[in-house]
């Protein structure tokens, strides 16, 4: 029950069905297997940005140039695919240059130890300058039907992207938790120096988690431009912040060390269904930004308080000299 | 005190810098020769000055506020919504400074109360007040308030609440002999802010708190208040900001000031404050802001285009940032060298 109570996740999944309780109370239309659906598919983009944003906050870093990462991917993306290029080799580029902008502030980060916030508030701008210097400024449209295919495809009854999207969150979640490389990135992000006397490679690991921000960044452009089929030179715009939303949501603590991706993802699902039900409930939408900071708030503030309890009865049981009081 | 000691400060190199960067932009375009001429260009980046003076007070206690951005919307829409209910615009002025106050203490009260990270609050009031600014409007239209001006909804969402009286617009379009109002205004903000930071305790509390917390809560410092001020600070300076934008744009906008943000953080990291804490200065991210706001103008005026420009300053953020970070990794090296060697010949 403790563990229950301390978990974020938990905390954000009950929230959540809750929120999806009373949406469908007011308008039943909202449990239609398609609205869920709908929902699902409209959250991939953000999904996948906040898994990549995970690896970065797990290493105690932040990553504010992810947006304009997937920005500059999809311009890749598009640009591509309007030369010409068949669409594997077009996905393969804008994979490769989301990867490449992760890896340049990895390379800041760790070698020129610019401080994080400093590198990818950076990067963001080169990024989002770099997008309309691409492009000259104008969208990328007109782009072939190979592209939007993909997103027309189902299985049973379920997106074939978001088929995808669970696989890698589910290749996600596994390695996290299984795989001793991939556990390098707790131990950095909970204690840099402690993992540097044990002998961990604390930079590249911090490189590593960077880089995968800015590839997973381009998983996500490739999805959303497959999804509305055109790039705007705002693709993407503000995910950054939201990324970090959805993380801080899910659990994932930025001091590092404390989080899973399928809280990352349960996060980001909370912030986009929050529109969709938004809408089902009759609120316009332009009240979206301010019931997230409200809900991202109330998270992080009930989280603190529940820590402190906790915290403050350990405390006592530990001057009663009850056994269990150091645990 | 050594005069040297002010030469080799991190502030004289950027004044340095400041003239230089003139100098080369007077050479290139005799206008930037024209001292009028480049007291009006400040009109374009007063707003940012505005910000980043009194964050750099939050970002000396190690804090963080990116809400800034969204509380100079929420600020420009409130003096439009109240001027249209039919207050004095100057009222109306005080109204949305008002509001930026207690958006600093919602803030810093958070900031102070908890042990979550600045970032995360600051991210979570960011969306609020940005949702607030672009809800408000709507909101009290269906309550049957005239909340969109004169023209109406259509015109509301083209260009704001428009219509603002000359009295008001004449605060950006006016000026002390040469000098417009606003650079006035934030010389006189700058200062106020320098001499709290650095001549009163407050100030010495808020670098205490900066360099190590634990310490300044032992020596008795009122470490809640300290840091609720410092925020509430930072959101008078945005509300200031937005205030400035609204008269300077003429209209009202919910969205003033979206692309603030990097700008603002660069001026005061550039200005030479430690995103770590317990270090900086007003006179630091004054002279930035300005290398930054001229950087822009000089630019803009060779017909390089907005976008390079923003890849420039990205790019001057970093290197700046990374010639600072390997010389003090350098100074380090240097002085274990000098400790080992000082050993050994003992």
């Amino acid at each position: 029950m403790k563990h229950l109570v301390r978990s974020r996740e938990a905390l954000v999944t009950l929230l959540l069905v809750l929120l999806v309780v009373v949406t469908g109370l007011f308008n039943p239309n909202f449990f239609k297997a398609a609205s869920i659906v709908e929902i699902f598919n409209a959250s991939l983009t953000l999904v996948l940005i906040a898994l990549g944003e995970m690896f970065v906050i797990l290493t105690r870093g932040i990553d504010v140039s992810v947006g304009a990462t997937a920005g500059l991917a999809a311009v890749v993306l598009g640009t591509t695919l309007n030369l010409g290029w068949p669409v594997g080799a077009a996905v393969l580029a804008a994979v490769l240059a989301g990867t490449l902008a992760g890896a340049l502030n990895a390379f800041g980060v760790t070698f020129l130890r610019v401080p994080p916030i400093i590198m990818t508030l950076g990067t963001l701008g080169i990024y989002r300058g770099l997008m309309r210097i691409i492009t000259g400024g104008s969208w990328i449209e007109n782009l072939p039907q190979s592209i939007k295919e993909p997103n027309l495809w189902s299985f049973l009854g379920v997106p074939f992207f978001v088929w995808t999207t669970l696989a890698l969150l589910a290749l996600t979640a596994f390695v996290t938790l299984r795989v001793r490389l991939a556990r390098y990135f707790y131990a950095v992000g909970d204690n840099e120096t402690g993992a540097y006397l044990l002998g961990l490679p604390v930079r590249w690991t911090q490189f590593a988690a960077y880089t995968l921000a800015g590839t997973f960044a381009a998983f996500a452009a490739v999805v959303f431009t497959s999804q509305i089929g055109f790039v705007s030179m705002n693709a993407a715009d503000g995910f950054e912040l939201k990324a970090i939303a959805a993380n801080v949501l899910g659990g994932v603590s930025l001091t590092g060390g404390v989080g899973t991706p399928v809280g990352a993802a349960i996060g980001a699902l909370f912030l986009t269904a929050v529109h969709s039900m938004l809408i089902f409930l009759g609120v316009p939408g332009i009240w979206d930004n301010a019931f997230a900071g409200i809900i991202l708030l109330i998270v992080v503030y009930v989280d603190y308080r529940v820590r402190s309890a906790l915290e403050l009865q350990r405390r006592q049981a530990r001057i009663r000299g009850d056994a269990g009081g150091g645990a | 005190m050594k005069w040297t000691r002010y030469l080799r400060s991190w502030e004289f190199a950027l004044f340095g810098l400041l003239l230089l960067e003139l100098g080369v932009l007077g050479l290139v375009n005799p206008v930037f020769f024209n001292l009028e001429n480049l007291l009006y260009s400040t009109l374009d980046f007063t707003h940012i000055l505005f910000a980043a003076l009194p964050l750099t007070l939050v970002i000396i206690t190690a804090g963080i506020d990116i809400s800034g951005v969204s509380v100079m919307g929420l600020a420009s829409i409130t003096l439009g919504l109240v001027w249209v209910a039919g207050v004095n615009v100057f009222a109306a002025l005080a109204v949305a400074l008002l509001v930026g106050v207690l958006a600093g203490a919602f803030n810093g009260f958070f900031v102070s109360r908890t042990d979550v990270n600045p970032l995360v609050i600051t991210l979570g009031t960011l969306f609020m007040f940005a949702g607030l600014a672009q809800g408000m409007p709507a909101l009290l239209d269906k309550l049957g308030f005239k909340a969109y001006g004169s023209a109406g909804l259509a015109a509301y969402q083209y260009e704001g609440i428009t219509g603002l009286p000359d009295a008001f617009i004449a605060l950006t379009e006016g000026s002390l002999g040469i000098v417009p109002y606003p650079f006035l205004a934030v010389l006189f903000f700058a200062l106020v802010l320098s001499l709290l930071l650095h001549k009163t305790r407050f100030g010495r509390y808020l670098y205490l708190i900066g360099v190590n917390p634990k310490a300044a809560v032992y020596s008795g410092v009122p470490i809640r208040r300290v840091l609720v001020w410092a925020y509430v600070l930072s959101g008078f300076g945005a509300a200031l900001a937005g205030a400035m934008l609204t008269s300077y744009f003429t209209s009202a906008r919910a969205d003033l000031g979206g692309d603030a943000l990097l700008p603002i953080i660069t001026a005061v990291v550039l200005g030479g404050a430690d995103i770590l804490g317990g270090s900086g200065t007003i006179l630091g991210t004054l002279l930035a802001g300005m290398i930054l706001g001229f950087l822009r103008q000089g630019l803009l005026a060779l017909g390089v285009t907005n976008d390079l420009i923003q890849v420039v300053v990205g790019s001057l953020l970093i290197l700046a940032m990374a010639a600072k970070q390997l010389l003090h990794v350098y100074g380090e090296y240097r002085l274990k060298r000098k400790a080992l060697s000082s050993r050994e010949g003992r």
